[in-house]
């Protein structure tokens, strides 16, 4: 069999079951005939959503039967061959109910002949043979860097990029000890990087990849080197500039605490750490509220707790998350806890901060076992704010 | 509680979802959601011009866009209409429906859409949950949605073995799922055989939280559309009928009081809902299970809390992989929220996709099996759960006289 447009025939029909869509088929019953020239003929049948598709001698009883040749069937498949021009032209001829034949449209995506495939070794060789070539240097300006590239599995290898007065150099294999290095396990992996298939992150996160040595280096290389384009593609051009438009909000905020919340905060001054009780479930509220939200009364008792306690939960905190009323990024790992002030009991916890050099040395409390002993260091200069607390450490 | 029977049944009969993705840069936001609100109204076989009203939900601290229906009436096709914005943190998307569905039930409105959406790129994530919680105290405190406690408990709970690789076994059971579902943001091609090397070596957030164990930060929308009983029959071949839900708060902050309260908000709504319903054994009546799932730990956890189940029951069901497709009771088909998070969205992506399970048109992540009953959950805001239960069939609970 020939093939047309780098298509055979056999292609489009054999693909029509993965190409099939139900819900182009609803309610549809009917046979449909295929008499392609030199090619044979096919029988397409659809019947409850569903489709079966095969070469058959007879094609009597087919609500259409479409004749032509290789070439026009295959072209008009792949959007070569205008369907107007070869149905007015003669060479697609369909016999029985049109409307039916059109309707076929609907029932199938598009065929897309498939492209030959790169070897993840290829992609490989060819990725790091174009990587000096594309590499940037107005964005490199004033860096005198190395990195290393450590591509895993039997497709990958290791080579080093030198990057140092505006030019780059990529030699084989890790140089000393490069200022970042891009481990990764599976050489396809680092192929769908490349590619755009997969993002770092999603690597980074699965365990699939590392970098060693100055991470932020790692995040400008996309910019240092132009992005990677397989041999025969045309680098992509958007039909226009996506914007993006920045902006950061800044806003100066003052909350005022309330006559309840502002006792507490001055017992804090005074370095006392005052509850208060709720007159009907006896609980005590730390920091103290205005009413129990439960009982739905006002709490008027205050029962002065602490300021020592047990430990009953840290949390370790590798996360940096800024702080979100000073925007600055916090020191990680620190350690976010909870107490159990002499006083209070069940869940009656206190939330504040652990000395940041003690969080891997203490105990947290389980069923009858109580966490680590703590007290409260406080601040000199103190204000009436949490920070009036700097944290709690063991007591010792 | 106090509870009564709808004045009308209600029905999903349109469902449409954008692909969840971490970048959007291509559109903006009325047009993200215009894509989901065109693919809903198809699916439904009607136009906007049959929609009676509209609920509009998202996260406004993420965008920073105050009152954004007024802007997003370009997307939503809400001019002229009555419309709804509602905002309830991570459980935004169920009370959408919650909103709809007694909007329809009273016999207001015939039909109402509901929307959610979030476009997290266009904001800050962490920033915008640590403004949740109270100025005057805890919010110098916040880490945003990250916590390690339930790890830490169910470590303590059950050896630290045992806890780790059932919660990386439930993580990888997720990627395998969103593997199937072209609409998820993540999929990994995660393997068992990785469980050990993930266990020790994925980035630790906070504790035994690992970067692995979290949800993603998507942008996307989706919308359902709901009829009452009449129309639903007339224009739909495969209604989803709402049968009921639940709504369960907290106190007005995340840790007024340290340590979890007696009972969890999840629990407590699956008992009172499965109570009402006369549901008594909820593992052997649902056919499928999407839980708003923010990490592995949160998803292993609350298997427990939402089936009433005790001891290691809830642990055995993952490690045997029962809650696989194919499974006992399939969890979280779609992939769950750890794959896709666009969080205004992502408990209406819960209701959306148990939907699509019974109408058995989920696709690649279909359920081999029918699926007449399923389950949905919504999380957020401060440990708040919505809880719905969907039916293919109106016998039993829903006929009318």
């Amino acid at each position: 069999m020939s093939a047309y447009f780098g298509v055979k025939v056999e292609d489009i029909f054999a693909t029509m079951p993965e190409r099939f869509r139900p819900e182009g088929a609803e309610g549809i019953s009917a046979s449909y005939g295929y008499n392609i020239h030199g090619e044979g003929k096919w029988k397409l049948t659809v019947k409850d959503g569903k489709m079966k598709i095969g070469k058959a001698d007879d094609l009597s009883g087919c609500a259409t039967v479409t004749t032509t040749d290789g070439e026009t069937f295959v072209g008009i498949n792949l959007g070569k061959v205008d369907a107007m021009k070869a149905f007015s032209s003669g060479k697609f001829k369909v016999e029985g109910d049109f409307g039916a034949l059109a309707k076929t449209a609907k029932m199938f995506r598009k065929y897309i002949p498939p492209q030959k495939e790169m070897s993840t070794r290829e992609y490989i060789l060819d990725m790091f043979a174009t990587l000096e070539k594309r590499f940037q240097p107005k964005k490199a300006e004033g860096l005198d860097v190395t990195v290393g590239y450590d591509i895993g599995g039997e497709d990958g290898g290791k080579w080093t990029a030198v990057i140092r007065k505006g030019e780059c150099l990529l030699k084989e294999g890790i140089l000393g000890t490069p200022t970042v290095t891009l481990k990764v396990q599976s050489a396809a992996d680092w192929v769908a990087l490349m590619l755009g298939k997969i993002d770092a992150l999603s690597l980074l996160s699965a365990g699939k990849a590392a970098i060693t040595g100055e991470a932020p280096l790692a995040l400008k290389l996309g910019e240092i080197f132009a992005p990677y384009v397989p041999p025969g593609e045309k680098a992509k051009e958007p039909e226009q500039e996506l914007i993006v438009l920045r902006k950061t909000i800044s806003v100066n905020q003052r909350f005022a605490t309330g006559p309840v919340m502002g006792k507490f905060l001055n017992g804090l001054k005074e370095k006392k750490i005052l509850a208060n009780q709720c007159p009907q479930c006896k609980r005590l509220q730390l920091p103290p509220r205005e009413v129990c939200a439960v009982c739905r009364v006002e709490a008027t008792q205050w029962v002065e707790v602490g300021p020592k306690g047990h430990l009953a939960v840290n949390e370790i905190v590798y996360y940096a998350s800024p702080d979100p009323l000073t925007g600055e990024t916090r020191e990680t790992p620190y350690g976010s806890i909870h107490v159990l002030l002499d006083g209070c009991k069940g869940n009656e916890t206190f939330t504040h901060l652990l000395r940041p050099d003690q969080i891997f040395k203490v105990k947290e409390t389980w069923q009858e076992e109580k966490g680590s002993r703590l007290r409260p260091v406080w601040a000199e200069r103190r204000t009436g704010s949490i920070h009036d607390i700097k944290f709690f450490e063991l007591d010792e | 509680m106090a509870h009564r029977k709808k004045n009308r049944n209600v029905a999903i009969v349109g469902i449409g979802q954008t692909r969840y993705s971490s970048h959007r840069e291509d559109v903006n936001q009325p047009e993200m959601i215009q894509e989901a609100v065109r693919l809903a109204l198809k699916d439904a076989g009607i136009s906007i011009a049959d929609v009676d009203c509209v609920v509009h939900g998202n996260m406004e601290l993420f965008e920073m866009i105050h009152q954004p229906d007024l802007w997003h009436m370009l997307g939503t096709g809400a001019y002229g209409k009555n419309a709804f914005r509602i905002t309830t943190g991570g459980t935004t998307g169920t009370t959408i429906v919650a909103a709809g569905d007694n909007l329809v039930a009273s016999g207001l409105y015939d039909v109402a859409m509901i929307i959610g959406f979030e476009k997290l790129q266009e904001g800050h994530t962490t920033g915008g949950i640590t403004n949740m919680a109270d100025p005057l105290w805890f919010r110098n405190l916040m880490t945003g949605a990250l916590t390690g406690t339930t790890a830490s408990a169910t470590i303590k709970e059950f050896g630290e073995e045992r806890a780790k690789r059932a919660a990386m076994m439930m993580r990888v059971i997720m990627d395998k799922h969103a593997g199937l579902n072209p609409n998820a943001h993540r999929s990994f091609g995660l393997d068992f055989g990785q469980i050990p090397d993930l266990m020790e070596n994925s980035p630790k957030l906070v504790g035994e939280l690992r970067l692995i164990h979290m949800c993603s930060q998507s942008d996307g929308a989706c919308v359902l559309i709901l009829a009452d009983e009449e129309k639903a029959k007339k224009i739909s071949r495969k209604p989803v009928w709402i049968r009921d839900h639940i709504t369960v708060h907290r106190e007005e902050s995340f840790n007024v009081f340290g340590d979890e309260p007696v009972e969890m908000t999840h629990h407590f709504a699956a008992r009172h809902l499965f109570e009402r319903n006369r549901i008594t054994k909820p593992l052997e009546y649902f056919d499928v299970f999407e839980m708003y799932d923010p990490s592995a730990w949160w998803g292993l956890d609350w298997l427990r809390e939402f089936f009433l189940l005790e001891g290691d029951e809830h642990l055995k069901l993952v490690e045997n992989k029962e809650i696989m497709i194919g499974g006992k009771i399939p969890l979280n088909p779609s992939g769950g929220v750890i794959a896709s998070n666009p969080i205004g969205a992502t408990a209406l992506v819960r209701v959306a996709e148990a939907a699509l399970q019974i109408r058995g048109d989920a696709g690649a992540h279909q359920i081999p099996k029918p699926v007449k009953h399923a389950l949905a959950s919504g999380f957020g805001g401060t440990i708040w759960t919505v809880l719905f239960i969907l039916e293919k069939e109106l016998t039993g609970w829903g006929e009318r006289k």
